[in-house]
């Protein structure tokens, strides 16, 4: 398609994020277009399909000064997984979403007990958590190897399938008058002293009225520019999938201590990741996977559920996710004027048709949002004083 | 003496006994006892489950259920007494593991066993590879999928076969083997290497554990495999390649079938209905995509120039066909196979003639395995004369990243004695590459393969203007026709995709799942490259085909995990 010159919303980035935006700028009548750039960082495109609600022990133990983050950003997910159940409605068509619940597991007494903390402080905050001991684990999970002495149940878990949900949604889109351009990658952003703002891709110049930037761990070095300091950081993450079985694990099962998740797919496969690293290879960046993750992932795996051992593996591969600081950046930015933010903190995905729902909401200016996003604003970091 | 026996229940649950010849796969014996048919897919298109169709390995389709134990492929299985063979459904049910759980190390990986040079594959030119560096002086370790060395051009008898040679070309493949082992050089058989992350880290099953290794240098020798032929039908149990045909008759001594068409483009297709009426099964035609040689006379002339030994063997196959009343139907390309009323196979070639078998054979020429070379960094550039990616490479076989080398069909498709000419020279540069002292018979040898290979060359550009034809893509498939056969993806559904938006190769990918299968994207990932270069003007380049991943095969996870800590 021959690129337009002026749009009244340009959307940086056509994760799931970036096209949630756009379905929901669409839908309310907004002339949209998003530009992606599929080859460079993709985060959407390689994802596994995890619906997360629970705070995942990994980051805890990770970044342990994110934690006042993450309890903030709570009924952030619960809302996300309740929006991707109203999303699949809309799309009207099968995303093989299910909310069959997650379990993360614990191997030993103190981890039990850890798990069993953070269970009372997420059901303060409102989750569907429970605690389950072995003998509850072996009637709902039998699946799980006997390593395993309890875990945390939470209601509103899941799984879905990323690639016929990016579709689905991507076709909504265009359904609803958005356009889409594909291997375009903006370089450069700039107000336009006419008002509005200038995009700059090797494709040419693109006047936008009003832009919100969903790209992802690529965000960053697009404000940086502008004197704002967002530290968007790419994480490239391993990933493995297994050959189809006869259904076996009905859940998504993390681990309070390790870094894992496990799921099985509408077709039988089994996805296992969870965190390990993988990285960034060669003048393109591309996610290039690691022997050690691996293998070191395979082996959790195979010990959480025993059979998993028999099965083999098909194929793995690494997707980036975003980090920043365990809570999502989104909003206008201060001081100027209709460039907007939609990256979500951590579990991008999960959080991903929420998050575009209210940045499309803040693009529009809308007062009736189902959060504050105010604590969420890029105008939390560094540089932000000077623009204001 | 009694004949093994195994068992087999079909797709309606029936069981029966078969007999087999020790040493056969379990692909030989159940296609001797006439079972095509080995399993069902996930979306049952055509009508039809999947049988053996590479007969390699490679494709993944002949998967069946041995002892409980789902997904094992027939083709590179050993039939053992007292198996029970299963038709499979999809999509089978994990087992659990016999012996103890593997526990979770979060110790790092042990440090990669170091060897100088590592050889991966046991074929013409690996094996050539292998004997000329140990005579180099270097200490080498091979890999070998199979059970037996040899590959696919000097296909031994299955071990265990109690069979001698059957002509000249396997006595020689027996005599490099032979060679090979007595060269001092380890040869891990039945082995693999599923995991290629960097030179220094590359991980093999050697059949009871995976082991790091980081050689001083890799001579990749992994050789080719059919290039597929997508028709109406070309998924049906029965259908098959030539190579998989050679392969059970060869290594197996079974026939495909007691009928046998043969369609395809190049000199293997006839050696094979040659061999195949010489054993008993009646050829109905031999269909060849090129002109008669007699329309080519300069390239016919060149040929016999070249190498009027390799040409004369060539006339005694057109003589033996012609000698058996096997009609050679030329310019005539198999268009579609079908399920005929009999239970025979319907074989409908261009110009109309449809022939009835029990085994349709294609043989339209072959596609370099290059995979481990390109996950390791080679830079590959698309041949558009012979219509294959091959890795670049300089006057000593090696490759753009250094000290990893590229020899015999994987780097192009060069035949067997070229491929051991190339093994000669690559083992003397890795030799000089590490500063050993080479022999001065080796530089002698080394200079005298240079010859010999110059003169295979022109014999192969010869060859191939006598056989030159023009490839079918994706033309002669309908929209329902399979396409990526592992996920079972119709020229239909990817047509749909193109059409929205003009996607590239990995959008097309994620969204109908072609190229996502147990065969990597082998059969169908070229097929899909060329098609979005012609439609989408995109290139041919290094990133034209989908990025390689571990593992380079499916392989289990116990066999992933079962880590060897040796030092």
């Amino acid at each position: 398609m021959t690129p337009p010159r002026e749009v009244a919303v340009a959307i940086v980035g056509g994760g799931i994020v970036g096209l949630c935006t756009a379905l929901e700028l669409a839908r309310a009548g907004t002339e949209v277009l998003v530009l992606d750039d599929a080859a460079r960082l993709g985060g959407t495109t390689a994802n596994a399909g995890s619906l997360h609600v629970q705070m995942q022990s990994r980051f805890i133990r990770m970044y342990p000064e994110q934690v006042p983050g993450l309890e903030r950003s709570l009924p952030l997910y619960t809302a996300a997984a309740r929006r991707w159940t109203e999303l699949e409605r809309e799309l009207g068509t099968s995303i093989e979403l299910k909310p069959s619940g997650g379990l993360m597991v614990a191997e030993t007494t103190e981890s039990y007990e850890f798990l069993a903390r953070k269970c009372e402080r997420e059901k303060r905050l409102g989750l569907r958590v429970e605690m389950l001991g072995r003998a509850e684990l072996a009637r709902i999970a039998p699946y799980l190897g006997e390593a395993v002495v309890g875990a945390e149940f939470c209601a509103e878990e899941g799984k879905l399938n990323p690639l016929l949900a990016n579709q689905a949604v991507r076709r909504a889109v265009l359904a609803e008058g958005g356009a889409i351009l594909p291997e375009t990658r903006v370089e450069h952003l700039a107000p336009d002293p006419r008002g509005g703002w200038v995009l700059r891709s090797a494709s040419g110049e693109l006047r936008a009225g009003r832009v919100v930037l969903a790209a992802g761990a690529g965000t960053g070095g697009l404000l940086a520019p502008l004197g704002l300091r967002v530290p968007t950081v790419a994480e490239p993450l391993h990933m493995n999938v297994t050959e189809a079985t006869a259904p076996l694990i009905s859940h998504l099962v993390q681990h309070a201590e390790r870094m894992i998740t496990l799921k099985q797919l509408a077709a039988g496969q089994v996805v296992v990741g969870g965190g390990w690293p993988a990285r960034l290879h060669g003048e393109r960046q591309h996610p290039t996977v690691e022997a050690s993750s691996l293998i070191g992932n395979l082996r959790l795996a195979s010990h959480i559920v025993p059979r998993l051992a028999r099965l083999r593996l098909i194929r793995s591969w690494a997707g980036v996710n975003t980090t920043v600081d365990g809570q999502c950046v989104l909003g206008e930015v201060p001081g100027r004027p209709g460039l907007f933010t939609a990256v979500p903190g951590d579990a991008g995905y999960t959080l991903g048709p929420l998050v575009g729902r209210l940045a499309a909401g803040a693009v529009l200016g809308r007062r009736d949002l189902d959060f504050d996003i105010r604590p969420f604003s890029p105008g939390r970091f560094a540089g932000a004083a000077a623009l204001a | 003496m009694t004949q093994p026996s195994l068992s087999w229940q079909d797709a309606a649950g029936d069981s029966r006994e078969i007999g087999f010849r020790p040493g056969q796969s379990i692909a030989a014996a159940l296609t001797a006892a006439g079972v095509r048919e080995l399993r069902a897919t996930r979306r049952g298109l055509d009508g039809e489950g999947r049988g053996l169709h590479c007969g390699m390995g490679v494709c993944q389709d002949c998967l069946v259920e041995v002892d409980g134990e789902p997904n094992t492929r027939a083709c590179v299985t050993k039939a053992r007494l007292g198996m029970r063979l299963r038709h499979q459904d999809f999509p089978g049910v994990a087992r659990l593991l016999d012996g103890p759980v593997p526990v979770p190390d979060d110790s790092p990986l042990p440090a990669p066993q170091v060897v100088d040079l590592l050889v991966l594959g046991g074929g013409a030119a690996g094996l050539s590879a292998a004997i000329a560096a140990r005579r180099c002086g270097l200490d080498v370790l091979v890999v070998e999928e199979r059970g037996a060395l040899g590959g696919q051009y000097y296909k031994q008898p299955a071990p265990g076969l109690d069979a001698s040679a059957l002509d000249a070309q396997q006595a020689e493949g027996g005599a490099l083997a032979a060679a090979a082992e007595a060269s001092g050089a380890r040869i891990l058989r039945g082995a693999e290497l599923w995991g290629a992350f960097d030179l220094d880290r590359l991980a093999i099953f050697d059949g009871t554990r995976t082991r790091l290794v980081a050689p001083r240098a890799v001579i990749v020798a992994a050789g080719a495999y059919e290039r597929p032929h997508v028709v109406p039908g070309w998924t049906l149990p029965g259908v098959m390649t030539t190579g998989a045909a050679q392969t059970l008759w060869r290594s197996h001594r079974v026939l495909p079938g007691r009928r046998v068409l043969v369609a395809g483009n190049g000199p293997l297709n006839m050696q094979v209905a040659c061999e195949l009426a010489e054993g008993g099964a009646q050829v109905v035609a031999v269909a060849e995509a090129a002109p008669h040689p007699a329309r080519r006379p300069l390239a016919a002339v060149a040929l016999a120039a070249a190498d009027p030994v390799l040409a004369a063997k060539g006339v005694r196959y057109l003589a033996a066909l012609a000698r058996r009343r096997v009609p050679l139907l030329h310019d005539t390309v198999l268009r579609a196979v079908a399920r005929a009323p009999s239970g025979a196979l319907q074989a409908t070639l261009t110009g109309g003639a449809a022939f009835e078998a029990d085994a349709v054979l294609l043989g339209y020429g072959f596609l370099p395995s290059h995979e481990t070379l390109r996950a390791l960094g080679a830079e590959c550039a698309f041949d558009a004369a012979r219509a294959q990616f091959v890795p670049l490479r300089d006057d000593d076989a090696m490759t753009t990243v250094p000290g990893l080398f590229a020899v015999g069909d994987c780097a192009g498709l060069g035949g067997a004695p070229a491929a051991r000419e190339e093994g000669v020279i690559a083992a003397v540069a890795v030799a000089l590459r590490l500063d050993r002292e080479v022999p001065v018979a080796m530089l002698e040898a080394r200079t005298a393969a240079r010859l010999r290979l110059a003169r295979h060359r022109r014999f192969q550009d010869a060859l191939w203007a006598l056989f030159a034809a023009p490839r079918a893509g994706l033309s002669l498939a309908e929209a329902t026709t399979v396409v990526c056969r592992c996920e079972e993806v119709t020229k239909g559904e990817i047509d749909a995709a193109l059409a929205d938006g003009a996607p590239a190769l990995g959008e097309v990918k994620r969204r109908t799942r072609c190229g996502m299968g147990r065969c990597q994207g082998r059969y169908c990932g070229q097929l899909l490259a060329e098609h979005l270069a012609a439609t989408q003007g995109r290139p041919l380049d290094n990133l034209a085909l989908f990025a390689p991943r571990a593992p380079v095969k499916p392989i289990a996870i116990a066999d992933i995990v079962a880590l060897d800590r040796a030092p």
